[in-house]
């Protein structure tokens, strides 16, 4: 099974995790020990120093390793920091094909108001945008955000992550039966009999396969969909299947 | 691609999803339907055993989510699945530290517990809103100690109920009591593994600790793997995704074998 990680972020973070991977080499070596294939990366700078220092370092770490793909993180273009004419055309320049967005950690609102301009090419150009439920305090208040932000942008391409391990089905079910582009991602989707459950529901082609590494093993991700109890096409499909399909819609 | 480096038994895992002469045993699992999760098969008995054969869990002791609650009627009700599948399941006895009263029956009937698969006991100090020290546990704690019946109780290193300073207290002053601290005190890592490495009858208890990467290797440095339990919360969470955080570890196989079934065996009796 190809497996396509779309949950990682190595570098040194100011509380690190009891393991993590220093640099992009140690990274590999991570996902080979546990059968990872690829990785949609980000780097702990990005988030905890500035996105203008971590996403061009991100670059130049990942730069000739074909295995780690870049995502950058965003920001306002108010403040001057992030045009959005700038970070596209810095995107297409750098093959970047995927966003995340830490408002809380970067202080801004992820909304229309401040990043209406964004938003509106994240949709026409089919970008990804990674929102962790973690930067609203967890629970209520993160799907509460992220379904703020689909009503508004209902073609927005949406990857909602790290949920609390303690049971939100009942929080993001009527998202995923109401908005079509919201996808989830599996690192911490541990739900005994769960992906069986939404899979047969919903289909398999929103749920992207991660691990929510260094802060998580990789291993426990993976053996959870090597051995799912759901079909192999569901299984292929979200251990990578997914992930490369959104990231070849996009028109950068 | 297939991990580099693999041991024989984790390629083995890998491979099958389940090794027959690694059997797992659960230590911390639960029964039936619970407040605010749903449960796929509203974690019943067909939607737990489903699990445990994919993943290979020979047994899990439980304790049910309705004895948290009502612990007569809860109690109850896992002896009837203990009845119906005396093979794969054996029940903790929950107490409630808000009924003394029930507390003094049961433990007078204790043996009959017994008689009908329950091992020992469960505890819940931050659900009971009671402190793992509080007066009301004690006798559970004299019985267990006396009887050597294991005891696992809620415990998270945040929790002023059940951080590791009341579980310090527990083990310190009942130290035959065979104490799983159920969730290894959560997030206060060094600590609980040091109290372990000073107290050998006090195991950490792996349910959602076992997720947070490179612990394991710092549990088994620091205390040894003969006082780690595997446990999982059935049916909250798939064991697969447990097993696949042990089996990734930077751990020796022995290592492997004594936390998914060596421990529990000769402390349980299994």
């Amino acid at each position: 099974m190809f497996l396509f990680d779309c949950n990682v972020s190595f570098g040194v973070a100011p509380k690190p995790a009891l393991s993590y991977a220093a640099t992009a080499e140690a990274l590999l070596a991570e996902m080979d020990r546990n059968g990872v294939d690829e990785a949609l990366v980000v780097c702990a700078a990005q988030r905890f120093d500035s996105p203008l220092v971590g996403n061009p370092l991100l670059i130049e770490q990942t730069g000739g390793r074909p295995r780690l793909h870049p995502a950058w993180a965003i920001l306002p273009a108010q403040t001057g920091e992030m045009e959005v004419e700038t970070l596209l055309a810095a995107m297409r320049a750098h093959a970047v094909r995927a966003l995340w967005a830490w408002p809380a950690q970067h202080h801004y609102l992820l909304d229309a108001l401040t990043m209406g301009p964004l938003l509106e090419e994240l949709v026409a150009r089919r970008i990804p945008l990674f929102v962790p439920l973690t930067e609203y305090g967890g629970r209520a208040a993160g799907w509460v955000a992220v379904g703020n932000l689909l009503r508004d942008y209902p073609e927005l391409v949406l990857v909602a992550t790290d949920q609390s391990v303690w049971g939100e089905d009942r929080y993001f079910r009527p998202l995923l039966a109401r908005y079509p582009n919201l996808h989830l991602e599996t690192s911490h989707y541990e739900l005994a009999h769960g992906l069986r459950d939404v899979v047969a529901t919903y289909g398999a082609e929103r749920w992207l396969f991660g691990s929510g590494y260094p802060t998580r093993t990789m291993g426990g991700a993976a053996m959870q969909l090597l051995h799912a109890d759901i079909p192999p096409a569901a299984a292929e499909a979200i251990a990578g299947g997914n992930l490369r399909r959104l990231l070849k819609e996009v028109r950068l | 691609m297939k991990p580099v480096g693999m041991s024989k038994l984790v390629a083995d895992f890998w491979e099958h999803g389940r090794v027959d002469d690694c059997p797992i045993l659960d230590t911390h699992a639960h029964y039936g339907p619970f407040t605010g999760i749903y449960f796929p098969g509203r974690g019943e008995a067909e939607a737990m055993l489903a699990v445990m054969d994919r993943v290979g869990v020979r047994l899990a002791v439980v304790s049910g989510h309705a004895a948290l609650v009502d612990a007569a009627r809860g109690n109850a009700i896992v002896a009837a699945l203990v009845a119906a599948h005396p093979e794969r399941f054996r029940g903790y006895l929950v107490a409630n530290p808000n009924d003394p009263e029930q507390i003094a029956r049961d433990l007078d009937d204790f043996p009959q517990w017994q008689a009908r698969g329950f091992v020992g006991f469960k505890l819940h100090p931050s659900m009971h809103e009671v402190s793992l020290c509080g007066e009301a546990y004690r006798p559970v704690f004299a019985y267990a100690e006396a009887h050597r019946l294991p005891l696992l109780s809620h415990t998270w290193g945040a929790d002023g109920l059940c951080g590791t300073r009341q579980v310090r207290e527990i083990v310190e002053r009942y130290p035959s009591l065979p104490f799983l601290a159920g969730h290894a005190c959560y997030g206060d890592w060094d600590a609980a593994i040091a109290l372990a490495a000073e107290h050998e009858n006090l195991y950490l208890e792996l349910t959602a600790a076992y997720a947070y990467n490179g612990l394991l290797e710092r549990m088994v440095g620091g205390m040894g793997a003969q006082q780690i339990m595997f446990g999982n919360d059935l049916p909250w969470f798939d064991s697969m995704v447990a097993v696949g955080c042990v089996l990734s570890a930077r751990i020796d196989d022995e290592a492997r074998r004594a936390i998914f079934y060596g421990n529990a065996a000769r402390v349980f009796g299994l």
